[in-house]
Protein backbone atom coordinates (compact mmCIF):
# COMPACT_ATOMS: atom_id res chain seq x y z
CA UNK A 1 0.00 0.00 0.00
CA UNK A 2 1.47 3.55 -0.69
CA UNK A 3 -0.19 6.70 -0.64
CA UNK A 4 0.53 10.01 -2.44
CA UNK A 5 1.39 13.32 -1.28
CA UNK A 6 -2.06 14.75 -1.78
CA UNK A 7 -3.43 11.80 0.06
CA UNK A 8 -1.13 12.54 2.96
CA UNK A 9 -2.16 16.20 2.39
CA UNK A 10 -5.57 15.14 3.15
CA UNK A 11 -4.73 13.14 6.07
CA UNK A 12 -2.90 16.19 7.65
CA UNK A 13 -6.07 18.03 6.86
CA UNK A 14 -8.27 15.84 8.72
CA UNK A 15 -5.63 16.15 11.46
CA UNK A 16 -5.48 19.67 11.93
CA UNK A 17 -1.54 19.79 10.91
CA UNK A 18 -0.78 22.49 9.00
CA UNK A 19 2.36 20.74 6.77
CA UNK A 20 4.80 22.53 4.46
CA UNK A 21 5.36 21.10 1.29
CA UNK A 22 8.78 19.63 2.12
CA UNK A 23 7.53 18.01 5.53
CA UNK A 24 4.56 16.33 3.35
CA UNK A 25 7.12 14.97 1.25
CA UNK A 26 9.05 12.99 3.93
CA UNK A 27 6.35 12.05 5.18
CA UNK A 28 4.47 10.69 2.06
CA UNK A 29 8.51 9.03 1.74
CA UNK A 30 8.09 7.51 5.41
CA UNK A 31 4.85 6.04 4.84
CA UNK A 32 5.83 4.10 2.08
CA UNK A 33 8.38 2.38 4.17
CA UNK A 34 5.82 2.20 7.64
CA UNK A 35 2.87 0.74 5.54
CA UNK A 36 5.31 -1.75 3.81
CA UNK A 37 6.28 -2.72 7.46
CA UNK A 38 2.96 -3.36 8.78
CA UNK A 39 0.83 -4.37 5.93
CA UNK A 40 2.49 -8.19 6.84
CA UNK A 41 -0.61 -8.44 9.05
CA UNK A 42 -2.85 -8.58 6.03
CA UNK A 43 -1.18 -12.31 5.26
CA UNK A 44 -2.31 -13.40 8.89
CA UNK A 45 -5.32 -15.48 8.54
CA UNK A 46 -8.16 -14.37 10.57
CA UNK A 47 -11.05 -15.75 9.53
CA UNK A 48 -13.93 -16.19 12.56
CA UNK A 49 -11.39 -14.36 15.17
CA UNK A 50 -12.97 -11.61 17.12
CA UNK A 51 -11.22 -8.32 17.38
CA UNK A 52 -9.66 -8.07 21.33
CA UNK A 53 -11.42 -5.87 23.81
CA UNK A 54 -10.77 -5.06 27.18
CA UNK A 55 -12.80 -7.15 29.45
CA UNK A 56 -15.05 -4.58 31.19
CA UNK A 57 -16.11 -4.17 34.45
CA UNK A 58 -19.13 -2.96 34.08
CA UNK A 59 -18.28 0.99 35.01
CA UNK A 60 -18.64 1.91 31.78
CA UNK A 61 -21.23 5.04 33.25
CA UNK A 62 -20.59 7.34 36.22
CA UNK A 63 -22.87 10.17 37.19
CA UNK A 64 -22.69 13.05 35.34
CA UNK A 65 -21.93 15.06 38.55
CA UNK A 66 -20.23 18.86 38.60
CA UNK A 67 -16.81 18.27 41.56
CA UNK A 68 -16.13 21.69 43.21
CA UNK A 69 -12.03 21.81 42.82
CA UNK A 70 -10.47 23.90 45.04
CA UNK A 71 -8.75 27.27 44.78
CA UNK A 72 -5.18 25.86 44.38
CA UNK A 73 -6.47 23.51 41.39
CA UNK A 74 -9.16 26.18 39.76
CA UNK A 75 -6.23 29.02 39.57
CA UNK A 76 -3.78 26.38 38.22
CA UNK A 77 -6.47 25.15 35.47
CA UNK A 78 -7.42 28.69 34.45
CA UNK A 79 -3.64 29.83 34.54
CA UNK A 80 -3.10 27.06 31.72
CA UNK A 81 -5.52 29.08 29.41
CA UNK A 82 -3.23 30.60 26.24
CA UNK A 83 -5.90 33.65 26.33
CA UNK A 84 -8.41 34.24 29.03
CA UNK A 85 -10.94 36.89 29.69
CA UNK A 86 -11.25 37.32 33.49
CA UNK A 87 -12.18 33.68 34.59
CA UNK A 88 -13.71 32.71 31.22
CA UNK A 89 -11.46 30.67 28.37
CA UNK A 90 -11.26 33.09 25.15
CA UNK A 91 -11.21 30.94 22.39
CA UNK A 92 -11.34 32.21 18.47
CA UNK A 93 -14.98 32.89 17.45
CA UNK A 94 -16.33 29.52 15.29
CA UNK A 95 -17.50 31.47 12.17
CA UNK A 96 -15.29 34.70 12.62
CA UNK A 97 -12.32 35.75 10.65
CA UNK A 98 -10.01 37.57 12.83
CA UNK A 99 -8.53 40.85 11.37
CA UNK A 100 -5.02 40.26 11.28
CA UNK B 1 32.18 1.80 50.57
CA UNK B 2 29.84 2.79 48.41
CA UNK B 3 28.19 6.30 48.40
CA UNK B 4 24.80 7.40 49.01
CA UNK B 5 23.17 8.08 45.71
CA UNK B 6 24.92 4.53 45.12
CA UNK B 7 22.85 3.44 47.59
CA UNK B 8 20.05 0.82 46.28
CA UNK B 9 16.49 1.99 48.08
CA UNK B 10 17.01 -1.29 50.55
CA UNK B 11 20.35 -0.61 51.34
CA UNK B 12 19.13 3.40 52.11
CA UNK B 13 15.93 2.27 53.66
CA UNK B 14 17.94 0.35 56.68
CA UNK B 15 20.99 3.14 57.23
CA UNK B 16 17.98 5.39 57.66
CA UNK B 17 16.36 3.42 59.91
CA UNK B 18 19.54 2.91 61.98
CA UNK B 19 19.97 6.62 61.95
CA UNK B 20 23.02 6.33 60.18
CA UNK B 21 21.87 8.54 57.59
CA UNK B 22 19.67 11.11 56.71
CA UNK B 23 17.22 11.83 54.06
CA UNK B 24 18.65 15.17 53.63
CA UNK B 25 22.03 13.63 53.08
CA UNK B 26 20.84 11.33 50.85
CA UNK B 27 19.09 13.82 48.96
CA UNK B 28 21.90 16.05 48.58
CA UNK B 29 24.37 13.54 47.58
CA UNK B 30 21.92 12.81 44.54
CA UNK B 31 21.30 16.33 43.73
CA UNK B 32 25.25 17.01 44.31
CA UNK B 33 25.55 13.97 41.53
CA UNK B 34 22.81 15.42 39.33
CA UNK B 35 24.78 18.97 39.58
CA UNK B 36 27.87 17.11 37.98
CA UNK B 37 26.77 15.41 35.85
CA UNK B 38 23.59 16.24 34.26
CA UNK B 39 25.37 19.14 31.85
CA UNK B 40 26.92 16.23 30.25
CA UNK B 41 23.78 13.56 29.97
CA UNK B 42 20.73 15.40 30.68
CA UNK B 43 18.82 13.30 32.28
CA UNK B 44 16.47 15.69 33.86
CA UNK B 45 14.58 18.15 32.12
CA UNK B 46 13.73 19.89 35.49
CA UNK B 47 15.00 19.49 39.18
CA UNK B 48 12.77 20.41 42.00
CA UNK B 49 15.83 20.97 44.07
CA UNK B 50 14.02 23.05 46.80
CA UNK B 51 11.40 21.55 47.08
CA UNK B 52 12.95 18.27 47.27
CA UNK B 53 15.33 19.29 50.25
CA UNK B 54 12.36 20.14 52.16
CA UNK B 55 11.00 16.72 51.49
CA UNK B 56 14.10 15.33 52.85
CA UNK B 57 13.95 17.43 55.98
CA UNK B 58 10.17 17.13 56.76
CA UNK B 59 10.91 12.61 56.20
CA UNK B 60 13.75 13.05 58.78
CA UNK B 61 11.43 14.58 61.24
CA UNK B 62 8.57 12.30 61.04
CA UNK B 63 11.50 9.18 61.13
CA UNK B 64 12.96 10.91 64.21
CA UNK B 65 9.34 11.47 65.64
CA UNK B 66 8.51 7.66 65.07
CA UNK B 67 6.09 8.64 62.19
CA UNK B 68 7.70 7.12 59.07
CA UNK B 69 5.19 6.32 56.36
CA UNK B 70 5.71 4.14 53.79
CA UNK B 71 8.71 1.85 52.19
CA UNK B 72 9.75 5.23 50.64
CA UNK B 73 9.90 7.31 53.66
CA UNK B 74 13.33 9.81 52.77
CA UNK B 75 14.22 7.99 49.06
CA UNK B 76 15.21 10.48 46.22
CA UNK B 77 13.20 9.20 43.24
CA UNK B 78 12.68 10.73 39.84
CA UNK B 79 9.68 10.85 37.54
CA UNK B 80 9.26 10.91 34.31
CA UNK B 81 7.68 14.17 32.59
CA UNK B 82 4.95 12.69 30.76
CA UNK B 83 3.39 12.16 35.28
CA UNK B 84 1.74 15.01 36.53
CA UNK B 85 2.73 16.68 39.85
CA UNK B 86 0.29 19.64 41.18
CA UNK B 87 1.88 23.12 40.59
CA UNK B 88 4.76 21.93 39.07
CA UNK B 89 5.50 21.86 35.20
CA UNK B 90 5.16 18.93 32.80
CA UNK B 91 5.92 19.32 29.48
CA UNK B 92 5.88 14.94 28.06
CA UNK B 93 9.03 16.80 26.24
CA UNK B 94 7.13 18.62 23.83
CA UNK B 95 6.94 22.29 22.74
CA UNK B 96 3.47 22.26 22.98
CA UNK B 97 3.21 21.90 26.68
CA UNK B 98 5.93 24.57 27.16
CA UNK B 99 4.97 26.45 30.95
CA UNK B 100 1.79 24.01 31.06
CA UNK B 101 1.72 23.65 34.97
CA UNK B 102 -0.24 20.44 36.32
CA UNK B 103 -3.36 21.08 37.92
CA UNK B 104 -3.73 17.64 39.52
CA UNK B 105 -1.20 14.81 41.06
CA UNK B 106 -1.45 11.62 38.69
CA UNK B 107 -2.31 8.50 40.77
CA UNK B 108 1.41 6.46 40.99
CA UNK B 109 3.16 10.09 41.79
CA UNK B 110 0.96 11.24 44.70
CA UNK B 111 1.28 7.41 45.96
CA UNK B 112 5.00 7.93 46.07
CA UNK B 113 4.75 11.29 48.02
CA UNK B 114 2.00 9.79 50.64
CA UNK B 115 4.51 7.20 51.08
CA UNK B 116 7.26 9.27 51.68
CA UNK B 117 9.58 9.37 49.09
CA UNK B 118 11.33 12.72 47.62
CA UNK B 119 10.64 13.77 44.21
CA UNK B 120 14.20 15.15 42.87
CA UNK B 121 12.78 16.20 39.58
CA UNK B 122 10.88 15.41 36.00
CA UNK B 123 12.96 13.19 32.87
CA UNK B 124 13.51 13.73 29.92
CA UNK B 125 12.15 11.83 27.42
CA UNK B 126 11.09 11.11 23.55
CA UNK B 127 8.45 13.69 23.21
CA UNK B 128 5.03 12.03 24.25
CA UNK B 129 6.93 8.77 24.91
CA UNK B 130 6.97 8.07 20.77
CA UNK B 131 10.55 7.26 20.21
CA UNK B 132 13.67 4.25 21.07
CA UNK B 133 16.06 6.90 22.02
CA UNK B 134 15.36 10.04 23.98
CA UNK B 135 16.13 11.95 20.73
CA UNK B 136 12.87 13.12 20.08
CA UNK B 137 12.48 15.04 23.06
CA UNK B 138 11.93 19.06 22.31
CA UNK B 139 14.49 19.67 25.12
CA UNK B 140 17.65 17.89 23.62
CA UNK B 141 18.43 13.99 23.97
CA UNK B 142 19.69 12.48 26.88
CA UNK B 143 23.02 10.73 26.53
CA UNK B 144 24.15 7.52 27.41
CA UNK B 145 26.15 7.08 30.67
CA UNK B 146 29.02 5.10 29.84
CA UNK B 147 28.96 7.16 26.67
CA UNK B 148 27.90 10.52 25.77
CA UNK B 149 28.05 9.82 21.97
CA UNK B 150 25.14 6.84 22.11
CA UNK B 151 21.72 6.97 23.10
CA UNK B 152 20.40 5.61 26.17
CA UNK B 153 17.47 4.14 24.57
CA UNK B 154 13.25 5.44 24.72
CA UNK B 155 10.93 6.68 25.39
CA UNK B 156 11.94 6.83 29.05
CA UNK B 157 15.48 7.04 28.86
CA UNK B 158 16.13 9.99 31.20
CA UNK B 159 14.69 8.06 34.04
CA UNK B 160 17.27 5.17 32.82
CA UNK B 161 19.99 7.40 32.58
CA UNK B 162 19.11 9.32 36.39
CA UNK B 163 19.21 5.53 37.95
CA UNK B 164 21.88 4.12 36.26
CA UNK B 165 23.96 6.93 36.68
CA UNK B 166 23.11 6.82 40.34
CA UNK B 167 21.50 10.55 40.58
CA UNK B 168 18.55 8.64 42.29
CA UNK B 169 17.68 5.70 43.72
CA UNK B 170 15.24 4.58 41.16
CA UNK B 171 12.80 6.41 39.06
CA UNK B 172 9.16 5.74 37.73
CA UNK B 173 8.89 5.68 33.83
CA UNK B 174 6.01 5.03 31.53
CA UNK B 175 6.03 1.92 28.94
CA UNK B 176 3.65 1.09 26.13
CA UNK B 177 5.92 -0.65 23.64
CA UNK B 178 9.36 -0.81 25.42
CA UNK B 179 9.81 2.56 26.79
CA UNK B 180 10.96 1.52 30.27
CA UNK B 181 12.84 -1.83 29.51
CA UNK B 182 14.38 -0.68 26.34
CA UNK B 183 15.83 1.81 27.95
CA UNK B 184 16.88 -0.28 31.16
CA UNK B 185 18.61 -3.20 29.00
CA UNK B 186 20.34 -0.25 27.02
CA UNK B 187 21.81 1.69 30.75
CA UNK B 188 21.85 -1.52 32.75
CA UNK B 189 19.41 -1.33 34.89
CA UNK B 190 16.26 -3.12 36.21
CA UNK B 191 13.19 -2.02 34.29
CA UNK B 192 9.86 -3.24 34.82
CA UNK B 193 6.64 -3.18 32.75
CA UNK B 194 3.75 -4.01 35.71
CA UNK B 195 0.86 -6.13 34.07
CA UNK B 196 -1.82 -3.62 32.32
CA UNK B 197 -3.99 -2.57 35.03
CA UNK B 198 -1.85 -3.29 37.77
CA UNK B 199 -0.99 0.91 38.10
CA UNK B 200 -2.96 3.53 37.85
CA UNK B 201 -2.71 5.82 34.48
CA UNK B 202 -4.79 8.40 35.71
CA UNK B 203 -2.81 11.46 35.39
CA UNK B 204 -0.16 9.91 33.18
CA UNK B 205 -0.41 11.76 29.87
CA UNK B 206 -1.97 8.61 27.36
CA UNK B 207 0.46 7.92 24.47
CA UNK B 208 -2.22 4.80 23.57
CA UNK B 209 -4.36 3.77 26.58
CA UNK B 210 -4.84 -0.04 25.84
CA UNK B 211 -1.11 0.04 26.06
CA UNK B 212 0.54 2.58 28.59
CA UNK B 213 2.03 1.27 31.83
CA UNK B 214 3.54 2.98 34.31
CA UNK B 215 6.70 1.25 36.14
CA UNK B 216 9.65 1.30 38.22
CA UNK B 217 13.92 1.51 37.39
CA UNK B 218 15.58 0.34 39.85
CA UNK B 219 18.77 -0.77 41.12
CA UNK B 220 17.85 -4.00 41.99
CA UNK B 221 15.08 -6.31 41.62
CA UNK B 222 14.03 -5.76 45.25
CA UNK B 223 13.84 -2.10 44.97
CA UNK B 224 11.69 -2.53 41.85
CA UNK B 225 9.02 -4.46 44.05
CA UNK B 226 9.19 -1.69 46.50
CA UNK B 227 8.65 1.23 44.26
CA UNK B 228 5.75 -1.11 42.79
CA UNK B 229 4.69 -2.13 45.85
CA UNK B 230 3.83 1.05 46.40
CA UNK B 231 2.24 2.53 42.83
CA UNK B 232 -0.04 -0.58 42.71
CA UNK B 233 -3.58 -0.90 42.61
CA UNK B 234 -7.24 -0.14 42.07
CA UNK B 235 -8.32 3.82 41.55
CA UNK B 236 -11.64 4.79 40.83
CA UNK B 237 -9.91 7.70 38.64
CA UNK B 238 -8.81 5.07 35.82
CA UNK B 239 -11.58 2.24 34.97
CA UNK B 240 -8.59 0.17 33.58
CA UNK B 241 -6.89 -0.55 36.78
CA UNK B 242 -7.53 -3.99 37.88
CA UNK B 243 -9.10 -5.90 41.36
CA UNK B 244 -6.54 -8.62 40.94
CA UNK B 245 -5.38 -9.15 44.43
CA UNK B 246 -2.08 -7.32 45.33
CA UNK B 247 1.50 -7.51 44.29
CA UNK B 248 3.59 -9.37 47.30
CA UNK B 249 6.84 -10.35 46.61
CA UNK B 250 7.67 -13.74 46.86
CA UNK B 251 11.32 -14.18 46.09
CA UNK B 252 10.66 -18.26 46.03
CA UNK B 253 12.67 -20.65 44.35
CA UNK B 254 12.99 -21.61 40.59
CA UNK B 255 13.45 -25.48 41.11
CA UNK B 256 11.17 -27.21 38.92
CA UNK B 257 10.18 -23.87 36.87
CA UNK B 258 10.07 -23.81 33.38
CA UNK B 259 11.01 -20.80 31.32
CA UNK B 260 10.23 -20.89 27.43
CA UNK B 261 12.71 -19.69 25.36
CA UNK B 262 11.11 -18.74 21.94
CA UNK B 263 12.70 -19.71 18.92
CA UNK B 264 11.12 -16.30 17.54
CA UNK B 265 13.46 -14.62 19.39
CA UNK B 266 16.38 -16.42 20.37
CA UNK B 267 17.14 -17.84 16.48
CA UNK B 268 15.99 -14.34 14.78
CA UNK B 269 18.38 -13.11 12.95
CA UNK B 270 20.06 -9.47 13.58
CA UNK B 271 20.55 -9.83 17.17
CA UNK B 272 23.82 -8.69 17.86
CA UNK B 273 26.88 -10.40 18.49
CA UNK B 274 27.32 -9.39 22.03
CA UNK B 275 23.91 -9.47 22.77
CA UNK B 276 23.32 -13.40 22.43
CA UNK B 277 26.45 -13.96 24.19
CA UNK B 278 25.19 -12.12 27.03
CA UNK B 279 21.89 -13.26 27.46
CA UNK B 280 22.77 -16.57 26.98
CA UNK B 281 25.42 -16.30 29.97
CA UNK B 282 22.02 -15.49 31.69
CA UNK B 283 20.28 -18.04 30.88
CA UNK B 284 22.65 -20.03 32.56
CA UNK B 285 21.98 -18.81 35.97
CA UNK B 286 18.75 -19.85 35.43
CA UNK B 287 19.25 -23.31 34.89
CA UNK B 288 22.03 -23.40 37.79
CA UNK B 289 19.24 -22.02 39.38
CA UNK B 290 17.37 -25.12 39.25
CA UNK B 291 14.66 -23.49 36.05
CA UNK B 292 14.38 -25.84 33.47
CA UNK B 293 14.77 -24.36 30.01
CA UNK B 294 12.63 -25.16 26.94
CA UNK B 295 12.07 -23.93 23.99
CA UNK B 296 8.89 -22.68 22.56
CA UNK B 297 6.28 -21.66 19.88
CA UNK B 298 5.36 -18.27 20.11
CA UNK B 299 4.06 -17.47 17.04
CA UNK B 300 2.93 -13.56 15.78
CA UNK B 301 6.62 -12.34 17.06
CA UNK B 302 7.46 -10.33 13.79
CA UNK B 303 3.78 -9.76 13.22
CA UNK B 304 3.17 -7.88 17.23
CA UNK B 305 5.49 -5.44 15.98
CA UNK B 306 3.23 -4.61 12.82
CA UNK B 307 -0.04 -4.72 15.41
CA UNK B 308 1.79 -2.40 17.17
CA UNK B 309 2.74 0.07 14.78
CA UNK B 310 -1.02 0.53 13.77
CA UNK B 311 -3.41 0.13 17.16
CA UNK B 312 -0.42 2.52 18.82
CA UNK B 313 -1.25 5.40 16.28
CA UNK B 314 -4.72 4.79 16.04
CA UNK B 315 -4.65 5.95 19.72
CA UNK B 316 -2.06 8.62 19.74
CA UNK B 317 -4.43 10.20 16.93
CA UNK B 318 -7.35 10.46 18.90
CA UNK B 319 -5.59 10.89 22.58
CA UNK B 320 -3.36 13.95 21.37
CA UNK B 321 -6.50 15.37 19.39
CA UNK B 322 -6.42 17.27 22.63
CA UNK B 323 -3.52 19.42 22.07
CA UNK B 324 -5.44 21.98 19.97
CA UNK B 325 -4.18 25.15 21.51
CA UNK B 326 -7.77 25.69 23.17
CA UNK B 327 -7.50 24.78 26.72
CA UNK B 328 -3.71 24.54 27.38
CA UNK B 329 -0.15 24.68 25.76
CA UNK B 330 0.71 26.66 22.50
CA UNK B 331 -1.70 28.58 20.43
CA UNK B 332 -1.17 30.47 17.79
CA UNK B 333 -2.90 34.33 17.82
CA UNK B 334 -4.95 36.01 15.84
CA UNK B 335 -6.05 33.25 13.26
CA UNK B 336 -9.18 31.73 12.25
CA UNK B 337 -10.22 28.75 14.08
CA UNK B 338 -9.07 26.20 11.71
CA UNK B 339 -5.66 27.85 11.30
CA UNK B 340 -5.17 28.26 14.97
CA UNK B 341 -5.79 24.73 15.40
CA UNK B 342 -3.51 23.43 12.37
CA UNK B 343 -0.69 26.06 12.90
CA UNK B 344 -0.68 25.21 16.70
CA UNK B 345 -0.54 21.42 16.60
CA UNK B 346 2.15 21.54 13.66
CA UNK B 347 4.38 23.92 15.86
CA UNK B 348 4.16 22.90 18.83
CA UNK B 349 4.90 18.98 17.73
CA UNK B 350 7.61 17.09 16.87
CA UNK B 351 7.85 14.97 13.37
CA UNK B 352 7.61 12.33 14.84
CA UNK B 353 4.48 12.62 16.78
CA UNK B 354 2.90 13.96 13.34
CA UNK B 355 3.82 10.99 11.73
CA UNK B 356 2.09 8.54 14.49
CA UNK B 357 -1.02 11.22 14.35
CA UNK B 358 -0.93 10.87 10.46
CA UNK B 359 -0.60 7.12 10.51
CA UNK B 360 -3.41 6.49 12.92
CA UNK B 361 -5.29 8.92 10.74
CA UNK B 362 -4.96 7.03 8.34
CA UNK B 363 -5.53 3.26 9.92
CA UNK B 364 -8.75 4.74 11.17
CA UNK B 365 -10.06 6.55 8.29
CA UNK B 366 -12.75 5.03 5.96
CA UNK B 367 -12.47 2.71 3.89
CA UNK B 368 -9.13 1.82 5.45
CA UNK B 369 -10.18 0.91 9.37
CA UNK B 370 -11.43 -2.75 8.51
CA UNK B 371 -8.08 -3.35 6.62
CA UNK B 372 -5.90 -1.98 9.53
CA UNK B 373 -7.22 -0.92 12.53
CA UNK B 374 -9.84 -4.06 12.91
CA UNK B 375 -7.86 -6.75 11.17
CA UNK B 376 -4.83 -5.63 13.97
CA UNK B 377 -7.56 -6.10 16.84
CA UNK B 378 -8.16 -9.43 15.54
CA UNK B 379 -4.08 -10.43 15.56
CA UNK B 380 -4.08 -8.83 19.03
CA UNK B 381 -6.64 -11.89 19.85
CA UNK B 382 -4.31 -14.06 18.47
CA UNK B 383 -1.23 -12.69 20.23
CA UNK B 384 -2.69 -12.98 23.51
CA UNK B 385 -3.95 -16.57 22.60
CA UNK B 386 -0.48 -17.68 21.79
CA UNK B 387 0.52 -16.82 25.35
CA UNK B 388 -2.02 -17.90 26.80
CA UNK B 389 -1.15 -21.44 25.26
CA UNK B 390 2.85 -20.78 26.06
CA UNK B 391 1.42 -20.24 29.45
CA UNK B 392 0.01 -23.65 29.93
CA UNK B 393 3.52 -25.04 29.28
CA UNK B 394 6.18 -22.77 30.84
CA UNK B 395 6.26 -20.26 34.00
CA UNK B 396 7.69 -17.33 32.61
CA UNK B 397 9.19 -16.46 28.80
CA UNK B 398 12.72 -15.03 28.51
CA UNK B 399 14.13 -12.86 25.50
CA UNK B 400 16.75 -10.55 24.29
CA UNK B 401 15.34 -7.01 25.94
CA UNK B 402 16.94 -5.64 22.47
CA UNK B 403 18.25 -6.57 19.62
CA UNK B 404 21.45 -4.48 20.00
CA UNK B 405 23.03 -2.48 22.17
CA UNK B 406 23.21 1.33 22.77
CA UNK B 407 23.46 2.75 18.97
CA UNK B 408 25.38 6.30 18.10
CA UNK B 409 22.77 9.58 18.45
CA UNK B 410 21.36 9.78 14.87
CA UNK B 411 22.13 6.55 13.52
CA UNK B 412 18.10 5.40 13.52
CA UNK B 413 17.10 9.02 13.36
CA UNK B 414 16.02 9.07 9.80
CA UNK B 415 14.85 5.56 9.41
CA UNK B 416 11.83 5.49 11.48
CA UNK B 417 11.84 1.58 10.66
CA UNK B 418 14.97 1.09 12.10
CA UNK B 419 13.74 2.70 15.02
CA UNK B 420 10.75 0.89 15.64
CA UNK B 421 12.53 -2.51 15.23
CA UNK B 422 14.42 -1.32 18.65
CA UNK B 423 11.10 -2.56 20.27
CA UNK B 424 10.58 -6.33 18.13
CA UNK B 425 10.96 -7.72 21.43
CA UNK B 426 9.23 -5.67 23.78
CA UNK B 427 6.02 -5.24 22.09
CA UNK B 428 4.14 -7.86 22.07
CA UNK B 429 4.00 -7.75 26.04
CA UNK B 430 2.31 -4.77 25.62
CA UNK B 431 -0.07 -5.84 23.20
CA UNK B 432 -0.66 -9.07 25.33
CA UNK B 433 -0.76 -6.77 28.65
CA UNK B 434 1.35 -9.35 30.06
CA UNK B 435 4.26 -8.31 32.38
CA UNK B 436 8.19 -8.14 31.83
CA UNK B 437 11.41 -7.33 33.17
CA UNK B 438 14.37 -6.27 31.59
CA UNK B 439 17.40 -7.46 34.09
CA UNK B 440 20.87 -6.49 33.24
CA UNK B 441 23.36 -9.31 31.86
CA UNK B 442 26.54 -9.28 34.35
CA UNK B 443 28.33 -6.07 34.18
CA UNK B 444 31.97 -6.23 31.95
CA UNK B 445 32.18 -2.32 31.69
CA UNK B 446 31.21 -2.75 28.22
CA UNK B 447 27.56 -1.45 26.96
CA UNK B 448 24.77 -3.22 29.20
CA UNK B 449 22.76 -5.59 27.80
CA UNK B 450 19.47 -6.87 29.07
CA UNK B 451 17.70 -10.33 29.43
CA UNK B 452 13.81 -9.78 29.45
CA UNK B 453 11.67 -11.89 31.73
CA UNK B 454 8.21 -11.75 30.88
CA UNK B 455 5.45 -13.43 33.56
CA UNK B 456 1.52 -14.73 33.35
CA UNK B 457 -0.84 -11.78 34.19
CA UNK B 458 -0.37 -10.60 37.56
CA UNK B 459 2.05 -12.83 38.14
CA UNK B 460 4.89 -9.83 38.95
CA UNK B 461 5.88 -11.74 42.47
CA UNK B 462 6.92 -14.82 40.12
CA UNK B 463 8.99 -12.89 37.56
CA UNK B 464 10.81 -10.61 40.05
CA UNK B 465 11.63 -13.75 42.12
CA UNK B 466 13.25 -15.27 39.13
CA UNK B 467 14.70 -11.65 38.19
CA UNK B 468 16.43 -11.64 41.69
CA UNK B 469 18.03 -14.85 40.93
CA UNK B 470 20.02 -13.33 37.82
CA UNK B 471 21.80 -10.19 40.72
CA UNK B 472 23.41 -13.39 42.76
Amino acid sequence: MKLSKEEIAHLAKLARLDLPEDKLERMTKDFGAILEYVDRIQQIDVEGVEPFTMPSRDQGWRPDEAVESDEVTRELILSNFPERANDLLAAPGVFETPKK
Amino acid sequence: MKLLNELTIKEARELLDKGEITSRKLTEACLDQIKSLDGALHAFIEVFENDALEAADKSDIRRAEGNTLGKLDGIPLAIKDNMLLQGKPCSAGSKILRGYVAAYDSTAVRKLIEAGAVILGRTNMDEFAMGSSTEHSAYGPTKHPRDIERVPGGSSGGSAVAVAANMCLGALGSDTGGSIRQPASLCGVVGLKPTYGRVSRYGLMAMASSLDQIGPFAKSSEDAAMILETIQGQDPSDQTTSDAEAFKPAWDSLKGKKIGLPKQAWKAGGIEERVSEKTEEALAKLKAAGAELVEIDLPYADEALAVYYILMPCEVSANLSRFDGMRYGLRKIGLPLFDTYAQSRAEGFGDEVMRRILLGTFALSSGYIDAYYVRAKKVQTLIRQAYEKAFKEVDLIATPTTPTTAFKLGEKLNDPVAMYLEDVFTVSINVAGVPAVSMPCEDDGGMPVGLQLIGQWFKEDELLGAAKLLES
